[in-house]
């Protein structure tokens, strides 16, 4: 189960406060697809990054799986967001330097649960999955924009999250690979039972969502 | 699926492939901290090396002041410790007789330098000292190994460079002699090289000697010297106690050292000053530069940073990744300014000591283990500077939310 009850975050500009989020009251029952449409500017990704843990709301809180998220503590919420939540970003976010598997396996690698060779094994799987079983040894810039949005979607599953969150996943692919790599989270979402949180702008696929949140000026559109 | 190949230390890994992706930067920092540690390594070593050479020149009980005869050559610093070999000699009572003021100890010693002696090399030309143990104040005081008894007569004492075990025997002139005791090294070659007895035992190679070269060396004569090695009596001047001595007795020479090297000493202790504060200075400015790099290269990665956070990273292995990164360069820098060091030493071995050596004054190098945990400390020094500069850096970009990273702001 997640939700948010009346989070809200104010960013503080040269040019004054920007309320991003205002006072956003939000349920989603665990295995759910929520779609997360918006116009450009409404406060879309400020809120998702409050829900992944990347940034604190000014006001509010955020329950995951019954936890309040923003009050533990640094570690407590380094732990929470590498076993609970997988995100998948707008941009390209995986490590240059780093192969496709050791980008997959880094998040199991970096809490110490497991044997590296069991974050590895798993990481090969999870790249299988996402039928990028022949790149593993590749590097980010020997992939396609495609290739490595699958990466990391494999690589947001490494730990088994409950709660997978993309913001805007889709917007610098073509038509086709953005299919691809819908179906993908789709497919995620049914099979796992992840709960799916994801911006789009691509309205027909917004509503294949069980629960669409429109978002407009921070605020929720009824 | 074949198993994929599981690298050992991603982490660590991951710190070094950044350092290889900016190749002209680390190269740089690598560059600047190696000067610095090789001008630590070689000046704390050339210093402490100094500083060894004049404690054990000057501290450990050498004498003020030599008489010799007055057509003997003298080299002053040996002088200190050990008169030189000559054929010059001296009535052996000269001073009992004369009671000079000023003079506290007196010590006589002989020295005959031979060939023929039958000990070392082929020929090689091996110095017999002999001196008065129970007088003697010069010579004991640098023996670093004995056998656990008293000295006796037939025992003989082996300079630093003769490589024989304790209690071995050796033959001088066909007798034997026990090796009860090695001296330190003293950095002066007579000392080095040379067989040390009682004045006896040597009086007793007299003969054998005669039987080789047809004659007994003029210092083998139960009444002659080569030489006193004189300690000056509390509050005596070095100018009182030679006037006294070139007053009283003639034909000899009296040597002092001590206005020459107060000199040396005195240079050599502003130019100690002067390293010092090199190496300082050098420390604290390559800390400010690596410092002032690593905000920019935490600057430059904030993104990167950021993605970590998000994936799960705790603060402390953020803190640890930039860490790694920067003792990694710091140290590369140190261990490779150390061997530039060695090399600085190496010169410095061929021209300042080459010189010292040549004009008679000690120079001994830092002892093996020594130099060893110099270098290992000026790597640590670096690693140090590495983790300082890094710190302040790292501490605050890990405080930091993962979107403001990512976002480049903040
Ligand atoms: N780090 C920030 N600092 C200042 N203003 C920000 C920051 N991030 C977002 N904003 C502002 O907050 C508002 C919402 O932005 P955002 O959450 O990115 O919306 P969306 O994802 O829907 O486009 C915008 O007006 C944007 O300019
Ligand atoms: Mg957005």
């Amino acid at each position: 189960m997640l939700s948010c009850r009346g989070v809200g975050r104010t960013y503080q500009t040269d040019r004054g406060p920007v309320d991003a989020v205002r006072r956003i009251d939000l349920e989603a029952p665990d295995g759910r697809f929520v779609a997360v449409i918006g116009r450009s500017g409404s406060g879309k990704s400020t809120l998702m990054a409050m829900i992944g843990g990347l940034i604190r709301p000014t006001i509010g809180s955020i329950l995951i799986d019954g936890v309040d998220i923003w009050a533990l503590d640094d570690n407590a919420m380094a732990r929470f967001r590498n076993r609970r939540i997988g995100y998948v970003f707008q941009f390209a976010s995986l490590l240059p330097t780093l192969r496709a598997i050791d980008n997959v396996a880094l998040p199991a690698l970096l809490d110490r649960r497991h044997a590296a060779a069991e974050a590895y094994d798993r990481a090969a799987q999870l790249l299988a999955d996402v039928e990028l079983g022949t790149h593993l040894d590749a590097y980010p810039s020997e992939m396609s924009a495609g290739e490595q949005r699958r990466a990391v979607i494999a690589r947001a599953l490494i730990n088994d999250p409950i709660l997978l969150l993309a913001d805007e996943p889709t917007s610098d692919l073509d038509e086709q690979t953005e299919r691809e790599i819908m179906a993908l989270f789709l497919s995620v979402n049914r099979e796992r039972g992840t709960t799916l949180m994801l911006v789009t702008h691509n309205l027909a696929l917004a509503s294949e969502a069980e629960q669409v949140v429109q978002i407009a000026d921070g605020a929720i559109v009824p | 699926m074949a198993s994929p190949s599981v690298p050992r230390w991603l982490l660590g890994s991951l710190a070094l492939q950044n350092l290889g992706r900016r190749k002209a930067r680390t190269s740089l920092l690598v560059l600047a901290v190696a000067i610095s540690g090789a001008i630590a390594f070689a000046g704390v070593v050339m210093m402490r090396s100094i500083e060894a050479s004049i404690t054990v020149g000057f501290s450990r009980l050498g004498a003020d002041l030599m008489v010799v005869a007055q057509d003997a050559l003298a080299n002053i610093t040996a002088a200190l410790l050990v008169v030189e070999p000559t054929d010059q000699t001296l009535d052996a009572n000269l001073l009992a007789q004369a009671r000079i003021a000023g003079i506290g100890r007196a010590a006589s010693q002989r020295i005959f330098r031979s060939e023929q002696s039958g000990f070392g090399g082929h020929a090689e030309s091996v110095d017999l000292i002999g001196f008065d143990p129970e007088r003697d104040f010069t010579i004991q005081p640098w023996i670093s190994e004995r056998l656990n008894r008293p000295m006796q007569p037939g025992d003989a004492i082996l300079g630093a460079a003769r490589d024989l075990p304790l209690g071995s025997e050796i033959a001088l002139y066909g007798r034997p002699f026990r090796v009860y005791a090695k001296l330190g090294r003293t950095g002066v070659g007579t000392h080095e090289r040379g067989v040390f007895m009682a004045t006896s035992s040597l009086l007793a190679l007299a003969p054998g000697i005669r039987e080789r070269t047809g004659q007994t060396p003029p210092m083998l004569e139960p009444d002659k010297v080569s030489g006193f090695l004189i300690e000056l009596a509390p509050g005596a001047t070095e100018l009182q106690a030679r006037f006294a001595l070139l007053s009283h007795l003639s034909g000899i020479k009296a040597v002092s050292a001590g206005s020459l090297l107060t000199g040396i000493r005195q240079g050599l202790t502003a130019l100690l000053g002067g390293v010092l504060a090199l190496v300082s200075m050098m420390f604290a400015s390559t800390a400010v530069m690596v410092s002032v790099l690593f905000s920019a290269i935490v600057a430059e990665r904030r993104n990167e940073i950021g993605l970590l956070k998000a994936i799960g990273a705790r603060r402390a292995q953020i803190v640890g990744l930039l860490l790694i990164e920067a003792i990694g360069v710091t140290s590369a820098g140190g261990a490779i300014g150390v061997a530039l060091g060695a090399l600085l030493l190496r010169l410095f071995e061929h021209s300042l000591v080459y010189y010292l050596t040549q004009m008679g004054i000690p120079f001994l190098w830092l002892d093996r283990t020594n130099m060893v945990f110099i270098a290992a400390a000026c790597v640590f020094g670096a690693a140090l500077i590495g983790a300082v500069g890094a710190l302040a850096p790292a501490w605050r970009v890990s405080r930091q939310d993962a979107y403001d990273l990512i976002r480049g702001e903040g």
